[in-house]
């Protein structure tokens, strides 16, 4: 991983009218890293990335983008962007898109001839850059999309819901297209609603619900955080026994007890508990938070904080 | 330069994958290839390279008279007409939807996320869209210039004009539709703004150019119009009315902040000189042929004082600021905005 971060936002605040779309983000991003950033519909997930991209104009904006002042048009010959439901014109071909992102970027001639063939090979659309882009699937259209993305050899790509649409064969290889940007040295910056996809390519997080970050680190510790442990019996555990055990603050339903724990030595307790009681326990395992869990209990304690206030 | 040709590339390839801009160049081609069609011999004019034949005593090959017959079909007639009406209307038609398409979700934020200023990026994409008449108008004129030269060794490299003065008036309007287009996001009202703003300037300019008629060119040549008959009859000149006079001042004020379509199309009579023919079609125009007028020199200068009565600076110089501020106007919209 590479010194520094790609991204690090003291202060994004944008607003439309009354309504605040980002209230005061707050945010950084390591380079080389894979970074999600999640958030129910209307989160401001999208509005965060085009106000790193000019697209739109941030109310009040501190912050840099790969060393460079937020909002520095120069700065985006290093980035690249794919975004939510791309439309690249139809009359132009998958190649044409990608060499027009080329020249955009200011990428030399020759070069960008190169770059467009060899970007065109490895999103496997190779046989199909000749075709014109009204003729392709959504999928084709996403694999252009990261083509173009790429053609000017980005340190960091911003990718807005990149797998939407995408049929699931096309989704495991986007996420190894990812996988294979990171190896590269690239930061990539993914913004998506599908948890279970951010999980398993991300190396940090950041969940946005209201215009505001809630939460935000590496995937590992604020998964890890929520550790637990899950522990069966055979048949249900007696009355007597659960109503202990809840008022505890555990968690039990019928043959199963989640007792909250950062490690093995806090369920012997509740072990020598049940044994006492001749309870015969058949399973114990310790289970993690799933992104989707913190991502809920996360938003939903966002929305209560919200109507507390 | 490596954007500006992106960009530019880009236009040609819209250009090329619109339907409508293949339509629009064929008629323009079909226009200039009747044009180039016809002919003279000894006996008269001919049409479709031969096909037709009419006699006549006056048009016949090698006379003065046929070529300036030649020269005035197209200053007259295909400028008038062709180049004014059909070919800009089909342009606006044809370019409405480039900056409403540009600026849709999910496409325009590829652009804005590139390196180049928004403005350079609208001024590209403007620029981009005049192709569509540059390209249409310097084919057509092409085959205009040598049709002029094979069949009356005529040369003139004036005609060429045409370019330059007919991508000019299609920017005016074009301004227009770029403009609604960016605030409004609609291809429609795009074409509805450009249509209305041509219609209200040509309201103008005709407004106008009737006010000068009754204020000057009708006492200068002598023709007294009965209003409550309709009666026309031509005498000697008469004394210019002042309440006419000012009433035209008052009509060029009003119409000064507009664009200039049919003036400047107008202009390139002028622009595009032909040299004079010792003929006896000197000092007639199309319409005095169509109607068997004979030329008047009191008349004659009338028509010509009508024609030139405004200067270069009057119709370019004040549709160019009009053209500068509908666009700077779309340019500060375009770079303003959130996407």
């Amino acid at each position: 991983m590479m010194e520094g971060a790609a991204v690090e936002i003291e202060y994004l605040k944008k607003r439309y009218g009354k309504f605040v779309a980002l209230a005061g983000v707050s945010l950084s991003v390591p380079r080389g890293t894979v970074f999600g950033l999640l958030g129910p519909n209307g989160a401001g997930k999208s509005t965060l990335v085009k106000s790193l991209l000019t697209i739109i104009r941030p109310t009040e904006c501190r912050g840099k983008m790969l060393g460079q002042r937020i909002g520095d048009r120069k700065t985006l010959a290093r980035v690249g962007y794919l975004p939510e439901h791309a439309r690249f014109p139809e009359y132009l071909t998958g190649r044409e898109v990608v060499h027009y992102s080329a020249g955009m970027t200011g990428v030399a001639g020759p070069m960008a001839k190169e770059r467009t063939e060899r970007l065109l090979e490895r999103v496997g659309m190779a046989e199909w850059g000749g075709k014109k882009v009204k003729t392709y699937s959504k999928g084709m259209k996403q694999r252009i999309g990261l083509a173009q993305a790429l053609v000017n050899e980005p340190e960091i790509v911003f990718l807005d819901e990149p797998t939407d649409g995408v049929d699931p064969e096309g989704r495991i290889e986007i996420r190894e297209m990812i996988e294979a940007m990171r190896e590269e040295g690239r930061t990539v910056f993914v913004n998506s609603h599908l948890l279970g996809e951010v999980e398993q390519v991300a190396d940090e997080v950041a969940i946005l619900s209201q215009g505001r970050v809630i939460r935000s680190g590496k995937v590992s510790e604020l998964t890890g955080a929520g550790s637990r442990y899950e522990l069966r019996t055979l048949g249900p555990v007696p009355p007597g026994l659960r109503e202990k055990l809840e008022g505890a603050g555990l968690e039990v339903a019928g043959d199963r007890v989640v007792i909250a724990a950062q490690d093995a030595s806090e369920v012997q307790t509740v072990i020598d508990a049940l044994r006492a009681a001749g309870v015969v326990i058949r399973e114990l395992k310790e289970t993690r938070l799933s992104l989707e869990e913190l991502f809920l209990s996360a938003v939903q304690g966002a929305r209560e904080e919200g109507l507390a206030r | 330069m490596r954007v500006a040709l992106a960009i530019l590339g880009d236009s040609f390839r819209l250009l090329r994958a619109k339907k409508l801009f293949w339509v629009a160049l064929w008629i323009s081609l079909l226009v200039a290839l009747m044009y180039a069609s016809i002919g003279f011999d000894e006996e008269g004019l001919t049409a479709l390279f031969g096909f037709q034949h009419f006699e006549n005593p006056i048009l016949r090959a090698g006379t003065p008279e046929a070529a300036a017959f030649y020269v005035m079909l197209f200053t007259d007639l295909i400028v008038k007409f062709w180049l004014a009406w059909f070919a800009v209307a089909l342009a606006l038609v044809s370019t409405a939807s480039i900056f409403p398409d540009f600026i849709a979700e999910g496409s325009i934020g590829i652009s804005l996320s590139k390196p180049v200023s928004r403005l350079r990026l609208f001024l590209l994409k403007y620029f981009g869209g005049l192709l569509f008449v540059a390209c249409q108008v310097g084919l057509f004129t092409l085959v205009v210039f040598l049709a002029l030269g094979f069949r009356v060794g005529e040369w003139n490299f004036t005609v060429f004009w045409a370019v330059p003065v007919v991508t000019f008036v299609f920017s005016l309007l074009y301004c227009v539709a770029v403009c609604v287009g960016v605030w409004t996001r609609s291809t429609l009202f795009a074409l509805l703004g450009a249509f209305l703003m041509w219609g209200a300037a040509l309201l103008g300019q005709w407004t106008e150019s009737g006010i000068y008629q009754y204020a000057y060119f009708n006492p200068e040549s002598g023709i007294v119009v009965d209003y409550q008959t309709g009666e026309v009859s031509q005498g000697a000149p008469t004394e210019k009315s002042t309440e006419a006079i000012a009433a035209h001042k008052t009509a060029k004020a009003v119409v000064m902040p507009l664009p200039k379509t049919r003036d400047a199309t107008n202009s390139l009579k002028r622009l595009i000189r032909i040299p004079e023919r010792d003929s006896l079609l000197s000092g007639v125009t199309w319409d005095m042929l169509m109607t068997g007028q004979m030329p008047d020199p009191a008349l004659a200068e009338a028509t010509r004082r009508l024609e030139d009565r405004h200067s270069v600076w009057y119709i370019f110089g004040t549709s160019a600021i009009f053209e500068v501020v509908v666009l700077g106007f779309a340019a500060w919209v375009f770079c303003r905005r959130d996407y």
